[in-house]
């Protein structure tokens, strides 16, 4: 693989750690989840163009409950082990509004200068 | 052991002695793992999502910011540990010899005393090696409120807790010493070297 394939492998992977936390919030202000359902939906609803490990997952959703964007629950089920469930909070609502906002702004600046020709002499 | 069971004490291994941190960790992973077993997948396929357990232990920790100790506390842990080694093993230690050997064999006591010393150093420069590796602190840091951790926020290891006391070694652990005052995170020229920072045990930590 040449380092120019590197290079853009490396910059969508930036790109999304940075904006795991967007995701997230934004996957779970349609219900609320449990881990493996977020990592499924994601897949599904991106047609797989956006796709995240558990490992990746795991400690961003843990940062969200400690920052309190995000409320757990645990079910514990007649048999087998517990399960852990997400959802937003009035405060995770509010961070999602703003990184939404953030986004939208980094998105369009972006295209509008992609849409920009060169100018000819 | 189960390969689950392998990994979960692999990741929790590398996190601080905290029941709270490590027992939040413990069931998270163990109700993530169960989530893919139960959508038919195996337990080694739902390991290989989590990943490396050490870089999944690290992005824990990354949620928990870390607050460099202060230098003064740090000095006062210092003191506490070298009183209470004195204290606890050097005093003992020559009260026993003295009284033992004064009437009979006083000319022994300057020789019992030198080998005192040179146990005490042995056992002053052992203990924090130790202390801070198994327990991710001394009793002085403890009185203070301080831990030793990774700069990621994991425990240290063997040779981290030996590298960190080796200017104690020197006649120049002032020069390192002085470090902590200059540096960003109060950091010691060999904890820099080692990788290792002393943090504020606050209480979501410990």
């Amino acid at each position: 693989m040449s380092g120019r394939d590197d290079d853009r492998k490396g910059i969508a992977r930036e790109l999304k750690r940075g904006s795991l936390e967007l995701i997230v919030l934004h996957l779970l202000s349609l219900g609320e989840a449990y881990g493996y359902e977020i990592v499924t939906t994601l897949t599904e609803r991106t047609n797989g163009g956006l796709e995240v490990t558990d490992g990746t997952l795991y400690p961003v959703l843990y940062r969200l409950e400690r920052a309190g964007f995000v409320a757990v629950r645990w079910e514990t089920p007649q048999r087998g082990v517990p399960r852990k469930y997400y959802r937003l909070t009035e405060a995770g609502q509010e961070e999602l509004g703003r990184l939404t906002h953030e986004w939208s702004t980094f998105a369009n600046a972006m295209a509008q200068l992609l849409r920009q020709q060169p100018e000819r002499t | 052991m189960n390969a689950d069971q392998v990994y979960i004490d692999r990741v929790i291994a590398q996190l601080p002695l905290d029941a709270g941190l490590r027992t939040q960790v413990e069931m998270e992973l163990r109700s993530h793992i169960a989530e893919r077993v139960e959508h038919g997948q195996s337990v080694e396929e739902a390991l290989t999502h989590l990943g490396d357990p050490i870089v999944l232990a690290e992005s824990y920790l990354a949620a928990i910011p870390l607050i460099a100790a202060p230098f003064w506390p740090r000095a006062a842990a210092r003191l506490i540990d070298a009183f209470g080694v004195l204290a606890l093993v050097a005093m003992p230690i020559i009260a026993f010899v003295v009284l033992t050997l004064w009437r009979e064999q006083g000319f022994l006591i300057p020789i019992a005393i030198i080998v005192t010393i040179f146990i005490v150093s042995i056992l002053g420069a052992l203990y924090p090696v130790i202390a801070e590796y198994r327990y991710g602190k001394t009793v002085g840091k403890h009185l203070m409120g301080l831990r030793v951790v990774r700069e990621s926020g994991a425990r240290i290891s063997f040779g981290q807790s030996v590298v960190r006391q080796l200017p104690m070694l020197t006649q120049v652990w002032w020069i390192d010493m002085l470090f902590a005052l200059f540096t960003d995170k109060h950091q010691r020229a060999f904890e820099i070297l080692s990788k290792t920072r002393v943090v504020v045990a606050r209480e979501e930590q410990s």
